[in-house]
């Protein structure tokens, strides 16, 4: 029980209606589009599900009214539970206007597009993107770019007043840097810096929209959306096509910068806004993003060079590097059918993808994967034990490494970034395993297992609305706990099984 | 023997020329292009499809992507051909039904390395148009009915708040 007799329940009762709550209004968006562009089917899919959205949300505030009335302070138990369980029923909800609109199959799969985007993993069950309306294109889009951010982030700056015990949400949500000392700063410089981009972003793909021969409205949808799903690092595409639809290298080269900034630290966007330029070469995850994607793209040209796959420079560009960097900033965007991975690309072009797909972006971005910042952390603790043993005893060396600010290189941090490697290593495992036992062959469930661990989207074939339902489940559920990093998924978890002991315990009390 | 081999030579001969012109004429699915890529690379293929999206003009060819149900593809087209297509696929319209000839390339030295079709004849084989849509009633009901619930429950949450506030 918390304080003043407001029970655990009550007060992420009333925390998950908030967020809800934020959510649901964001419906508005949609709305308004399919208004504008007069489709009335889905103007009337997102009114249902927004209303529907509004009721949960406010039956769960008004469950944990006494949560507000006491000025309860939360536990981390709270924000790691309210983070998990907001995703879960956020996916949900999100879902309906995909099902009412008639492109999905199942119910099931329109959880797994909207877990999808929430992750910014990008893979897509939707069936026939090409005549999809604009209000569930704004909708996809809106999801990936406010997952990229973090709801809860979104709901923190918008709508809980008090700031106290709001760090422990931010934290379940899978974010932990502190730009500001107060964590509502924090989350309205994410937001504000992801809004200047997307201000930025768009309008640079809008005017280029134009001169590759779009029509000035649908040049500025597509900008939006080809913006949100870069900045976030999502790989949603309005098109069947996704990227290859617009046969324009600078197109190409605008999305590719933006997903290279959107796996970026925010902390790193912030102190390069503060004018220390000077971190973005010492900070050890960019260090670390380089040498990995330089020695991916290497390997990845070099083969596929061998193999004769591509005609000249511009194309291992354009097939070549932007699809390496797609994979390791874990955006999706393809830049040549899924198929091609598995008939062209060879054995060795799909591990360098698989590896650069689970190392992902930069912690505290909107990127997946298991982070650059673990993998030069493990690297670095890996070199500190190897000099340990060199030296002598009596050498007591302090190891440092630059991450924003100078930190101590101590076992604790390099045990809990190689914990979580592991985590990753499992799910993707798993992944494996359950595509191998479902028929497909071993490559194939690496690359997909890889891409879902890492909430990176691209697809070597696997993904489609035919696959079968456990992938599917197992799926929604590795995106979720690669997107939060485990911990809050763990917590949730421990909390419904104390919950179901407890039931468990008094039924039997009772029936002796 | 003499006989049967001249036979044999005249019929290869024959049929060489025909079999191309045979593939060529039919219709092949996009992704079967895609899977059998590194075979039909730089050959004749027929692709039939919906010209989706719209045209990108790029001068003296236009870009016109088709889907066919299977897969979609980008058919680099002359821009005077491409212009023969006046309806593109989306949600309130269906788009023309296409026919084109062209070169199929796996990755096209001109284009980047794109898989693409660089066409050569472009027909329209059914003409695309309007998708008039209907709204049914009881999706509008339950729309009304829903709002009417959340609204009700927003103005008693926001009451319960107020009351707070004074209490």
């Amino acid at each position: 029980m918390a304080e003043k007799n407001v029970s655990s329940a009550e007060i992420i009762c009333y925390y998950t209606g908030c967020i809800i709550l934020g959510v649901a209004f964001l419906m508005m968006i949609p709305i308004i589009t399919a208004l504008i562009f007069a489709e009335w089917n889905p103007f009337l899919d997102f009114v249902v599900s927004m209303a529907v959205s509004v009721l949960v949300g406010a039956a769960l505030i008004l469950l944990g009214r006494h949560t507000r009335q006491n000025h309860v302070s939360v536990q981390w138990k709270h924000g790691f539970v309210v983070a998990s369980l907001s995703w879960i029923i956020l996916m949900m909800l999100c879902a309906i206007p995909y099902y009412l609109s008639g492109h999905v199959n199942s119910f099931l799969d329109a959880c797994f597009d909207v877990m999808s985007g929430f992750t910014t993993t990008g893979l897509v069950l939707t069936q026939d993107l090409d005549h999809l309306s604009s209000g569930l294109n704004m909708w996809r889009h809106m999801l990936t770019f406010i997952g990229g951010q973090g709801m809860v982030v979104l709901a923190l700056t918008f709508m809980v007043k008090e700031a106290s015990g709001a760090y422990k949400f931010y934290v379940g949500e899978g974010k932990d840097i502190e730009l500001v000392p107060n964590v509502k700063g924090t989350a309205r410089i994410i937001w504000k810096i992801s809004m200047i981009y997307l201000v930025i972003g768009t309008v640079s793909l809008w005017i280029d929209g134009m001169i590759i021969g779009l029509k000035p409205v649908s040049a500025f949808l597509h900008g939006l959306y080809m913006f949100e799903s870069s900045w976030s690092t999502g790989g949603f595409a309005p098109m069947t096509q996704n990227i290859m639809y617009y046969h324009s290298l600078s197109y190409e080269t605008i999305t590719m910068v933006i997903f290279i900034l959107g796996s970026f630290n925010f902390g790193l966007h912030y102190a390069i806004w503060q004018g220390k330029r000077k971190e973005f070469v010492k900070n050890i995850e960019t260090q670390s993003f380089f040498v990995t994607s330089f020695v991916a793209c290497m390997l990845a040209l070099f083969w596929l060079m061998k193999l004769n796959v591509y005609p000249d420079a511009v194309s291992a560009f354009r097939r070549i590097i932007y699809n390496v960097l797609s994979a390791h900033t874990t955006t999706g965007f393809g830049s040549i059918y899924a198929r091609q991975f598995a008939l062209e690309w060879g054995d060795f072009g799909i591990l360098i993808m698989i590896i650069v797909m689970l190392i992902g972006g930069s912690a505290c971005s909107t990127a997946g994967g298991f982070k650059a910042l673990r993998v030069g952390v493990v690297f670095k603790g890996l070199i500190m034990d190897v000099k340990k043993l060199l030296h002598s005893e009596r050498n007591m060396k302090v190891y440092k490494f630059h991450y924003i600010k100078e930190h101590i290189l101590d076992d604790s941090i390099v045990r809990s970034s190689a914990l979580i490697i592991i985590c990753y290593m499992v799910l993707f495992g798993t992944g494996t395993l359950i595509g191998t036992f479902c028929g497909y062959p071993l490559a194939d469930s690496a690359f997909e297992a890889a891409s879902v661990t890492g909430n990176v989207g691209l697809s070597i074939g696997v993904t489609a609305s035919p696959m079968p339902m456990a992938l599917k489940i197992y799926d929604i559920i590795a995106m979720y706990m690669g997107r939060l990093e485990f911990l809050s998924v763990f917590a949730l978890i421990g909390y419904a099984g104390g919950g179901i002991k407890k039931l468990c315990e008094k039924s039997f009390k009772r029936l002796s | 023997m003499r006989k049967i081999i001249q036979a044999f030579v005249l019929t290869i001969l024959i049929l060489i020329p025909f079999s191309t012109s045979a593939f060529a004429a039919e219709t092949v699915e996009i992704n079967s292009l895609i899977e059998n890529a590194k075979v039909l690379d730089k050959t004749e293929v027929t692709v039939q499809g919906e010209a989706i999206g719209e045209m990108l003009n790029r001068g003296e060819y236009s870009w016109v992507n088709i889907n066919d149900g299977t897969n979609a593809i980008g058919i680099k087209l002359k821009t005077a051909d491409a212009r023969q297509i006046t309806h593109y696929g989306d949600y309130k319209n269906k788009g023309d039904t296409i026919k084109v000839i062209g070169i199929f390339n796996r990755a096209c030295s001109e284009d980047g390395g794109e898989t693409d079709i660089h066409g050569e004849s472009v027909q329209i084989v059914k003409a695309g148009e309007p998708v008039k849509e209907s709204v049914p009633l009881p999706k509008v009901i339950t729309a009304v009915l829903l709002t009417v619930c959340a609204a009700a429950v927003v103005l008693l949450l926001k009451k319960r708040i107020h009351d707070e506030q004074i209490n």
